[in-house]
C-alpha cells in the first residue's frame, strides 16, 4: 500500500524516494496549486476514494497525506 | 447537473463565455455546445489576418501557435458554458500530442470539435480535432486550469 502511495508523489512531483519524508507543499517547484490537484486526483484514482475539500486542503505534506488517507480507511 | 445545449453562438456571445479578445480570439462561431461535454465551432481565415503578411510573404499560412489557440478556445467552450464558470479566466497546464496534419492558408475554414474528458475542481482535460474540407488538419489533447477554482483547493500556508 505504501508503495502505491509513494508512487503517486514520485510521479506527480518528479522526486525520489529519499525526498519523500520531508516533502511539503511548495517545497519543490512541481508541487504548486496545479501539481496539488493532479496529485490529489492521482490519489483518488489509486485508492478509489473521493476526498472532501477540507481534506484536500489539509494535505500540505507527504506525511500529512498519510494521516488524511487514514480517514478513508487507508492504512499506510 | 445537466445543462441545455447551446446553438449558434456568435462572436458577441462567445466573448461572454471566455476572456480571449481580438487579435487573440480565434473562433468565429460555436455552432453547438453541450456544457460539460462538447463544443463544435469554426474559424474562417482570410488574408486580412494580422499574421499572414509576415508568416510568410511568399507562402501565407496559419502559424502553429494560432492553430493551438483556436483548438483550445473551442475546448474552453466545453466547460466555460457551465453557468458557474461563464467568463472565468483560464491557464494552460499541459499540451499533449499536438499534431499538424496540413497547412492552413487564406480562405480556409477550420472546423473544430472539442470533447471534454474530465472536469474536476478547476482542471479540464480533453481533446480537439480540426478539419479543413473534411480532412483532419490538426489535433491535440489539452489540460487547462481555472485558477479561481483551483485556488480554493490549495493547502493553506
Amino acid at each position: 500500500m505504501i508503495e502505491k502511495y509513494n508512487h503517486v508523489f514520485i510521479e506527480s512531483f518528479g522526486v525520489t524516494d529519499a525526498d519523500l519524508k520531508n516533502l511539503e507543499y511548495q517545497g519543490v517547484k512541481a508541487w504548486d496549486s496545479v501539481g496539488h490537484m493532479a496529485m490529489v486526483s492521482e490519489l483518488e484514482d489509486t485508492f478509489d476514494i473521493e476526498m472532501d475539500i477540507e481534506d484536500i486542503i489539509e494535505i500540505s505534506s507527504y506525511e500529512k497525506g498519510k494521516e488524511i488517507l487514514g480517514r478513508y480507511g487507508i492504512k499506510l | 447537473m445537466e445543462h441545455p445545449e447551446l446553438n449558434n453562438l456568435d462572436i458577441v456571445e462567445i466573448q461572454k463565455y471566455q476572456c480571449n479578445r481580438s487579435p487573440m480570439l480565434f473562433i468565429d462561431k460555436i455552432t453547438r455546445a453541450k456544457p460539460g461535454e462538447f463544443a463544435i465551432g469554426y474559424k474562417n481565415f482570410t488574408y486580412n489576418e494580422w499574421f499572414f503578411p509576415q508568416h510568410y510573404p511568399d507562402d501565407p499560412n496559419v502559424p502553429g501557435f494560432v492553430i493551438v489557440e483556436a483548438m483550445v478556445q473551442v475546448f474552453l467552450m466545453t466547460f466555460l458554458t457551465i453557468p458557474q464558470y461563464k467568463g472565468e479566466r483560464t491557464n494552460f497546464v499541459k499540451i499533449h500530442d499536438v499534431a499538424f496534419r496540413s497547412k492552413i492558408t487564406p480562405g480556409d475554414q477550420l472546423a473544430l470539435e472539442a470533447r471534454l474528458f474530465k472536469f474536476k475542481r478547476g482542471i479540464a482535460h480533453g481533446q480537439v480535432e480540426g478539419q479543413i474540407n473534411g480532412n483532419i488538419a490538426c489535433e491535440g489533447t489539452f489540460t487547462v486550469a481555472v485558477p479561481s477554482t483551483l485556488n480554493k483547493y490549495k493547502p493553506k500556508g
